[in-house]
């Protein structure tokens, strides 16, 4: 038992690891790694095996602090990165700089520091391209949806993932790259979380693909597995629930209402303006077409994860907002 | 809180109204694998299968007077494929050999029918395709289905299958190798099926050349309803073209393609027998 690193501990991900390697003694101390200052989120953390580091992973500086004072003083051995804007409004080279540079320097520096032997990242399936010819159930080596029409949030996440992959068998560290299906959780990041806020869900006419979520339980606890695994490598992270999206809205006790495709980008985009939500229909539109469900039998092998947690949809009649 | 999926009712009244009690006792002996909610990972489920069963109830029992030759040939587990010849402008033989196959397997067994590139891209029809089992055709749906012991229904010579000239009925067009490559890399026998009648069934074809949602063509007829002629499903012999090969074989061009012949030399025997026996189109 080790001292493990999380970065983005302060999102629900990040929280729900943190307490998932002390509750199961996967790690002897969390450095749990922030960009808020340690009073607004002190109550996130009551485990005393929580180390609390305010950092900007963005600076090149504090990144460099953090990597060669505490990581080396507690004897870090895993780093899990799951640090990434949330926001899929958000854009432009700071955006960029948190994303994809934090990223190529966290791996750079994690090589030299000596006590630092595993690399695990989170990213997410929303890299992988999705059309009409593509097989529906999605294994590691799926295309990776490099669309120069691609948002940046989109672009962002690929270019992480590819960037870690290119890194597997040239660095010293064992890198594992856990591509997880969306989380239906707040404070996740997941677009499908901010698509089922609304009461009314408008669906693309003619179109019911077969979507795969997965619990904020089962997330965190493909990390845990994976921080004691062995060896390098790429993994699809799937949930326990895959069912078509209509059931997703039904479940979630919202209304859908089919539309024809073309109207969906000027309606979601009139939500955003009037109501400022996060969900960007141009992200999804594929994924609202054509289904993918992830593969998730190499995670089932090689990390014996398999998803058990289903989602706790809400009972009827409660909202969950 | 688990509530499990619902169905539309048409659905359920379909079902009531057009099968026989027979035919609802076989149809609720469906086996699939479930996600957890009622769907297989593919988005098939039982309801709408049967649904679409007994929505085309009219066509095969009445219309078309299926008759089905060999059906005790289908496997009853574990992974095969049907390949058959194909025609009729509209994949109306699709449909047939779909309900043929799921009345008279015990226990029922859904044939997943790999459709063109296109299909998926479909509003509307995709999602009703996907419910009722159908995958779109790409090398990772099939192999997965195969390695889950799915029983495939593939129409190997593909689009100029279907297109084929009224002059050129019941003469096949190649055989795609990728039949021979699953069957021989997944150990799944070929059920060779041949379908006599649905040739005749748009004796006159044209095609609009728009290429709406990735379609090659829109398909018309100035016949407005298929031709009532009798349709005859003959399944031969079980190929087992993976005897003597490993699995490795199956990346070999040369070994593929003389499997791919014998399957197309055995569904065109099928044709020509089944030619010889019928007793007019109509009858």
């Amino acid at each position: 038992m080790s001292a493990v690193l999380v970065t983005g501990a302060t999102t629900a991900v990040g929280v729900a690891i943190v307490s998932r390697l002390l509750a199961e003694q996967r790690a002897s101390e969390v450095l749990a790694v922030g960009a808020e200052p340690y009073e607004a989120v002190r109550s996130l953390f009551p485990h005393p095996g929580v180390i609390y580091l305010q950092a900007d992973l963005s600076h090149p500086r504090e990144l460099r602090n953090l990597l060669f004072s505490p990581v080396k003083q507690h004897r870090v051995e895993t780093v899990i990165h799951t640090a990434l804007h949330r926001s899929a409004h958000a854009t432009g080279r700071r955006v960029h700089q948190l994303n994809v540079e934090s990223t190529r320097e966290l791996l750079r520096l994690c090589e030299r520091v000596p006590t630092v032997s595993t690399f695990v990242l989170r990213s997410h399936a929303e890299i992988y391209r999705q059309s009409a010819t593509e097989p529906e159930l999605l294994d590691e080596r799926h295309p990776i949806d490099l669309s120069v029409s691609a948002a940046q949030w989109q672009r962002d996440r690929a270019e992480v993932d590819l960037l870690t992959c290119a890194s597997i068998g040239l660095s010293s560290l064992q890198i594992r790259v856990l591509r997880c299906a969306d989380c239906l959780a707040p404070g996740t990041g997941s677009q499908l979380f901010d698509y089922l806020q609304s009461q009314l869900c408008f669906q693309p006419l003619g179109f019911d693909p077969m979507l795969n979520v997965i619990s904020l339980e089962d997330l965190s606890r493909a990390f845990a597995l994976a921080i004691t695994a062995t060896g390098s490598g790429v993994f699809n992270i799937p949930g326990k629930d895959t069912l078509p999206l209509s059931e997703v809205i039904r479940k979630w006790g919202r209304t859908r209402v089919p539309v024809p495709s073309a109207l969906l980008s000027p309606l979601y985009w009139l939500r955003n303006r009037t109501i400022g939500t996060d969900f960007r229909y141009d992200l999804n539109r594929f994924r609202f077409h054509y289904s993918a469900v992830m593969n998730g039998s190499r995670a089932a092998e090689q990390l014996h994860y398999t998803p058990q947690v289903p989602i706790e949809w809400p009972a009827p009649g409660i909202d969950r907002g | 809180m688990q509530r499990m999926s619902r169905t539309p009712s048409v659905l359920h009244f379909l079902a009531r109204t057009l099968l026989g009690k027979q035919e609802q006792e076989q149809l609720s002996g469906i086996d699939f694998l479930d996600e957890g909610h009622g769907f297989d990972i593919f988005g098939l489920h039982p309801d709408w299968v049967k649904g679409m069963v007994a929505a085309l109830q009219p066509l095969y029992k009445h219309w078309f007077r299926v008759t089905g030759h060999g059906t005790e040939n289908i496997p009853a587990r574990g992974p095969a494929i049907l390949a058959s010849n194909h025609s009729g402008m509209i994949p109306l033989d699709g449909t047939m050999i779909y309900s043929d196959v799921v009345l008279h397997t015990s226990p029922a067994r859904v044939p997943r029918a790999v459709t063109d590139h296109f299909v998926p891209g479909l509003p509307v029809i995709s999602t009703l395709y996907a419910r009722c089992g159908t995958v779109g055709g790409s090398r990772g749906n099939v192999h997965a289905l195969l390695d889950r012991g799915e029983l495939l229904l593939i129409f190997p010579e593909g689009v100029p299958g279907i297109d084929k000239d009224f002059r050129d009925r019941y003469q096949l067009r190649p055989f795609r190798v990728g039949v021979a490559e699953m069957s021989i890399r997944h150990r799944a026998p070929v059920i060779p099926v041949a379908v006599i009648g649905a040739e005749e069934q748009f004796p006159v074809r044209l095609r609009l050349p728009l290429h709406t949602f990735g379609a090659p063509y829109v398909p018309l007829s100035p016949i407005p309803f298929p031709l009532p002629v009798h349709y005859h499903i003959h399944y031969g012999q079980p190929l087992h073209l993976y005897d003597g090969l490993s699995a490795a074989d199956a990346d070999d061009p040369v070994i593929t393609a003389a499997a791919a012949a014998r399957v197309q030399e055995s569904v065109q025997a099928l044709i020509e027998a089944g030619l010889k026996s019928r007793l007019g189109v109509f009858i």
